[in-house]
Order: C-alpha cells, then sequence, then structure tokens
C-alpha cells in the first residue's frame, strides 16, 4: 500500500535509529492492519486513518483479552478458556448485536458454546483466504535461551527475593498425583475427553467410572445371615465377638456349614462368616 | 442436568463441531502474528496454555478490523457514486468522448472507470464505519501553531 503524497513527509520521522518497544509493536501492528485492508479492497490509505485504525484495532484486541480475564477471575480460576473468551466476544459485540443477544442470560435455553459469534468465526476462517504476516519478526525467545545454565538453587531458579546463602527448599515430591484430580471426578472444561477429542461422551464417562464404585480396594470375607430356631455355642473367629442377638455358629448337623466352615479354616483370604440368629429364651 | 438423549447428541456435536473449529484454526495462520498476539495477551493479563485460544484472539480481531475496512470501503465507493453520477450528469458527451479518445492515445484508461485504483482510506470513512461500531473518532480539520490564527 502506498502512501498519500500529502503525508510523506511523516515518514521521515518513523525512520529513527532506536525505537521504543511500544512503538515497535506498534509498527507491527500497522503492518498487519495494513494487510488486511489490502485484502478488503483498499490500495491506498491516509497514515492517520490507518494509525486510528491500528490503534482501534490494539485497544479491540486489550479490551477483549482483558474481559475474558476479568471473566476467569470471577470464576476464581487463572487461567481463561474457552467459555471466558466466549462471554468476551459477546460483550463486544453487543453494540453491533449479533443471533441470541437477546436470550443470553436465559439460563434455561443458553448454551455458551452454540453462541452465534463463535458460528460467524467458524465461517469467517472458512471463507475467508489466509492472509501471513508480510515481514519476518526477530524472536525474542532466542536472548532467554542464554539463561538457561543456571545453578539449581540459584538466583535464576528462586528469584530475588529469597538469598542466595539460604539453604535450598526441601524436596517435598513435587507435584502430588492425588493432589491433580477432584473428589467427584469434576476437571476443567479444556481437559475433558469432548474437547481432547476422544469420542466418549462425558455422561457415559461417568457410568464407566461407576462400575469401579462397587469393588472395595480390599476384599473382605463374605457374611451369611440364618434364622436359627435352636441356639449354638458362640465361637469367636478371628476373635471377632458378636453380637447377642446374631451369633456365629459351627452347625455340625448341617453339611453345608461343615463345609463352609472347612473351608474357613483351610483358605486364608475369603472366610465365610455364617451368622445364626438365636431366639432369646 | 438434562438425561434426555437428544439434548446430550446435540451437546456432543456442538462440541464436536467446536473442536473441528478449533482444529480448523491451527491450519490457519491469522493476519497478526502469533508472537504480537501473546504480547498484548501478557500485557492484559490473559493467560492460557492453549495455543487455540490465541489464534481465536487473533482471528476475532482480524475479523474486527476487516468488518471496519469494508464498511469505510462502502462509504467510500458510496460517495465516488455520487460524484461520478454528478459529473455524468453535467457533462456533455461529446466533450466526454474527446477526452476519452485522447486518454486513450496516450495509453491511459478512462479515469471514470478506474475507480477502484483510488480507493484510499481515509478518516471520513474510518470515522463513519467507526461510529457503528460504538468508537467515536472525529479527526481535526487543521492545527493552527499561533493563536492569532
Amino acid at each position: 500500500m502506498r502512501k498519500s503524497r500529502s503525508k510523506r513527509k511523516s515518514n521521515i520521522h518513523l525512520q529513527q535509529p532506536t525505537i521504543n518497544p511500544r512503538d515497535f509493536q506498534f509498527m507491527i501492528t500497522k503492518v498487519a492492519v495494513s494487510q488486511i485492508c489490502k485484502s478488503v479492497g483498499f490500495r491506498r490509505s491516509r497514515v492517520s486513518a490507518l494509525e486510528t485504525l491500528t490503534l482501534v484495532a490494539t485497544k479491540y484486541l486489550e479490551t477483549l483479552v482483558k474481559s475474558a480475564a476479568s471473566f476467569s477471575n470471577a470464576a476464581s480460576r487463572t487461567q481463561s478458556n474457552i467459555l471466558d473468551l466466549t462471554n468476551a466476544l459477546h460483550d463486544m459485540s453487543l453494540q453491533v448485536g449479533f443471533m441470541g443477544a437477546s436470550t443470553l442470560y436465559d439460563h434455561n435455553n443458553n448454551c455458551l458454546l452454540k453462541s452465534s459469534v463463535l458460528e460467524s468465526l467458524s465461517d469467517f476462517v472458512s471463507s475467508t483466504n489466509e492472509i501471513p504476516f508480510a515481514k519476518p519478526i526477530e524472536r525474542a525467545k532466542e536472548r532467554e535461551s542464554e539463561e538457561v545454565n543456571a545453578v539449581p538453587g540459584s538466583f535464576q531458579e528462586r528469584g530475588g527475593h529469597i538469598p542466595e546463602w539460604l539453604p535450598r527448599f526441601p524436596d517435598v515430591g513435587g507435584t502430588n498425583e492425588n493432589c491433580d484430580k477432584r473428589v467427584n471426578g469434576e476437571q476443567l472444561w479444556e481437559n475433558s475427553s469432548s474437547v481432547l477429542g476422544c469420542q466418549i461422551d462425558g455422561f457415559e464417562e461417568k457410568r464407566c467410572g461407576s462400575n469401579n464404585v462397587g469393588k472395595l480396594p480390599k476384599g473382605r470375607s463374605r457374611i451369611k445371615f440364618r434364622v436359627n430356631n435352636g441356639g449354638g455355642t458362640r465361637v469367636g473367629l478371628n476373635g471377632i465377638s458378636c453380637n447377642n442377638v446374631f451369633g456365629q455358629s459351627k452347625d455340625e448337623e448341617e453339611a453345608e456349614p461343615v463345609a463352609v466352615c472347612e473351608k474357613s479354616v483351610k483358605s486364608e483370604e475369603k472366610q465365610i462368616l455364617v451368622y445364626k440368629r438365636r431366639k432369646k429364651r | 442436568m438434562n438425561h434426555n438423549p437428544q439434548s446430550s447428541d446435540g451437546k456432543h456435536d456442538d462440541d464436536s463441531a467446536l473442536s473441528d473449529f478449533l482444529a480448523s484454526l491451527m491450519d490457519y495462520a491469522p493476519t497478526i502474528p502469533d508472537e504480537l498476539v501473546e504480547h498484548y495477551l501478557a500485557k492484559s493479563g490473559f493467560q492460557c496454555p492453549d495455543v487455540r485460544l490465541i489464534r481465536l484472539v487473533a482471528v476475532a480481531t482480524q475479523k474486527f478490523v476487516a468488518e471496519v475496512a469494508s464498511d469505510a470501503l462502502q462509504h467510500c465507493k458510496a460517495r465516488q457514486a455520487a460524484v461520478v453520477k454528478d459529473k455524468r450528469e453535467k457533462q456533455q458527451k461529446v466533450i466526454y468522448l474527446c477526452l476519452l479518445s485522447f486518454l486513450i492515445s496516450f495509453g491511459l484508461s478512462d479515469p471514470l472507470l478506474e475507480q477502484d485504483k483510488r480507493l484510499i482510506l481515509t478518516m471520513d470513512d474510518l470515522s463513519k464505519s467507526l461510529r457503528e461500531y460504538g468508537v467515536n473518532v472525529k479527526h481535526q480539520e487543521y492545527f493552527a501553531d499561533s493563536p492569532s490564527t
């Protein structure tokens, strides 16, 4: 894009040897915005108009992102997810309007993920051609790689607030795996199976998980209860004393309990304790 | 929660449509480069480990700028169409044809048809289109260097 002749003088001011970081990113954004304008159909632009549009674009981006961050903070999270971003997009688009704006906060029918703003964005992505950025950007990350060779426990690792002559923190074993999972199986939305591309629905996952609920971590002995007329001797197996009403007994008249008791004597793992109810006399 | 099988299927469809969209975002390179967007995100306090959301922000900004620019283009074209209409009414046909032949002999084409080459983004069009988006921009006509003028 060419700048109109009347504003060409201002070019000289821009070519300074030292540029502030703020001006640097502004100039990069100006290149990107001018590329977008060219794709729309403009061939030339006034410098003031282009700079104004760049400023508006940066403010739009910052406002969008700030409101997304505040949405996530309101939900006591530090990291934002797509739901925060969708809410922020809704806030920014209310001036222009979009479908479903009137029923945004209707709890019954509203689903954030079905919002028309996201649909229009996906249409924009599918319909518009890619416009790659015109110039290569110098990567700032290359400078940071020099500081990787830090001594463990030194200034770089712990930060300047801890003096170096203090000993290192004790090793607590890193992140505890148990702390990562919540009690009821709740997870952040972005870690959920539907986003990670897994085909299992969130509803089914609960059912699969419920199979493990019935299984106990440790085997315990099986217990049977029987109602008996006559009383038997009270025997305590493994030193377990029973209630007056329900007592364990070895009934030798019936074959089954005998086998059961023999088994219980032999096998250590599974003992079937037979509880017989004795009538009160 | 709703145990209706239709709604759970619908939710699954929405999730899959959304995850398809996010996957397609990774193929699409937005005009605003990722490093620049990350800089603005860090400046504003937006923390997200997911690259797809960064792309989403870039695409949203790109869409906004494209819409503003296309609205400004419409205003520009509307203004030029009005000007052309006036011109054609005032000019006589003979004079116009002479002018046309004169220009063609020099290798230039009809200036009235070449409006698209002269589409310039000006502050007037920009302020009109930005007003619809809630941004009020007023451009100073001129700056005086001394109070006496």
